[in-house]
């Protein structure tokens, strides 16, 4: 009875050591996870401009803002400045991707651009890695004569949530890394 | 006088017969010596040459295969040399010949491997390079009409348009990292919506009509 009590325990102990190895991340791993949390803000900046752009049929603007708020951790939100106005206003991801669509310009032109880590993911005692990443973004609105009528460059940071997660797919358990945006704040905002 | 002459003669054929006897013996005698001394100059050119051949078998400066340097060692151990250099070069390349040996086997082993692994890649990727065209026609869709109506198309070949999709992002360290998994109604969109498609098809899981249901792929 105690032999089996102890086989009991060693297999626990391999299941868990096992567990965690997959949790520790090798510099080659955490390369891969680098790059699936920038590539997730690509998405991000696809997104706006799909959304912001007028040529995009109203069907798939509202099909875009779905799988966009899907990138963001819920009760989100997104910082709006402006040359024009001091103060920073900031929205929930869906009433963002809501105004961006009605912008009152015949055209828009959004481009993100040096899309990199402020600071990098960093393993919190609950597991997650939280990391940093900095985006500049020029915003062009042309009236309907096709005159450029507003240009600004904001500085960006959106901070990036990353867990391992597992889930259940066809009978296989599937461990997952979870890349969630958090709030994407304005720092600085230029003509 | 008759007397005298007669002995004469008698002591002739005898100093004649003793000179003849004298001769052969002397003439058998070098013979042998001329033998001995050609057999010793043989010996000492083999254990020569045996050392030389060993001595370039052990520092790899023969051009000869695994096969004959086997042979030429075999040969030399036949000669059976009584000389230590020799018995200690003999060792030495027996060791070497058996390590060479084993290097080659492992190289031949990889060299399989390699192969293996490259005609298994190889039919993999013609196998799935048809899937991958398709999700590729989408991201490089003129316009949304025409990447909308090449996601209907392929989403016919999928049992729903829920089937699960896998992203791997690594597979370093023995384990397989993936992205969140989608479906394939929304990933077919992402691609339209990214016009990239950086992916290649690593697994499809069909059912019995042959419809996919299950998708894994690879990011590049």
């Amino acid at each position: 009875m105690k032999f089996s009590y102890f086989w009991i325990v060693v297999i626990i102990l391999g299941l868990s050591f096992s567990a965690n190895a997959q949790d520790e991340l090798s510099s080659e791993r955490k390369q891969a996870v680098d790059s699936l949390a920038i590539e997730k803000v690509r998405d991000l900046s696809k997104y706006i401009s799909i959304v912001g752009s007028k040529e995009t049929p109203w069907s798939e603007a509202n099909r875009v803002i779905d799988r966009a708020e899907e990138l963001f951790m819920s009760g989100s939100e997104i910082g709006v400045s402006s040359i024009t106005k001091a103060e920073i206003s900031y929205y929930s991801v869906r009433k963002y991707f809501e105004r961006l669509m009605r912008l009152n310009y015949k055209k828009v032109e959004i481009e993100w651009y040096n899309i990199e880590y402020m600071s990098d993911l960093q393993k919190q005692p609950d597991g997650t890695y939280v990391g940093v990443i900095t985006i500049f973004q020029k915003f062009k609105g042309y009236d309907a004569e096709g005159r450029l009528v507003y240009q600004d460059t904001t500085k960006k940071d959106i901070t990036v949530y990353v867990k391992r997660k597992e889930t259940q797919i066809g009978g296989r358990l599937i461990g997952f890394w979870d890349v969630l945006l958090g709030d994407m704040r304005v720092k600085e905002t230029s003509k | 006088m008759k007397l005298l002459i007669k002995n004469a003669a008698k002591i002739m054929m005898f100093l004649l017969a003793t000179l003849v006897i004298t001769g052969g013996a002397t003439s058998c005698k070098s013979k042998k010596k001329l033998a001995r001394e050609k057999a010793a100059a043989e010996y000492t050119m083999k254990v020569e040459q045996s050392k030389k051949d060993l001595t370039a078998m052990l520092n790899g400066t023969t051009t000869w295969t695994l096969d004959e340097q086997d042979t030429r060692l075999n040969t030399i151990k036949s000669y059976n040399i009584d000389d230590a250099e020799v018995i200690d070069l003999i060792s030495k390349v027996e060791t070497k010949i058996s390590k060479d040996r084993a290097e080659e086997e492992r190289k031949a082993e990889e060299e399989r491997l390699r192969l293996e692994e490259e005609n298994r890649i190889k039919n993999t990727e013609s196998k799935y390079q048809t899937i991958d065209n398709k999700l590729n026609t989408i991201a490089i869709s003129s316009s949304t009409e025409a990447a909308n109506n090449q996601i209907k198309t392929i989403l016919t070949e999928f049992a729903t348009p829920d089937v699960p999709v896998l992203i791997i992002i690594s597979n370093a360290g023995g384990f397989n990292d993936y992205d969140r998994p989608t479906t394939i109604s929304k990933f077919l969109n992402y691609l339209k919506d990214k016009q990239q498609y950086n992916y290649k098809v690593d697994m499809v899981k069909r059912d019995t009509l042959g419809k996919i249901i299950e998708l894994e792929l690879i990011k590049k």
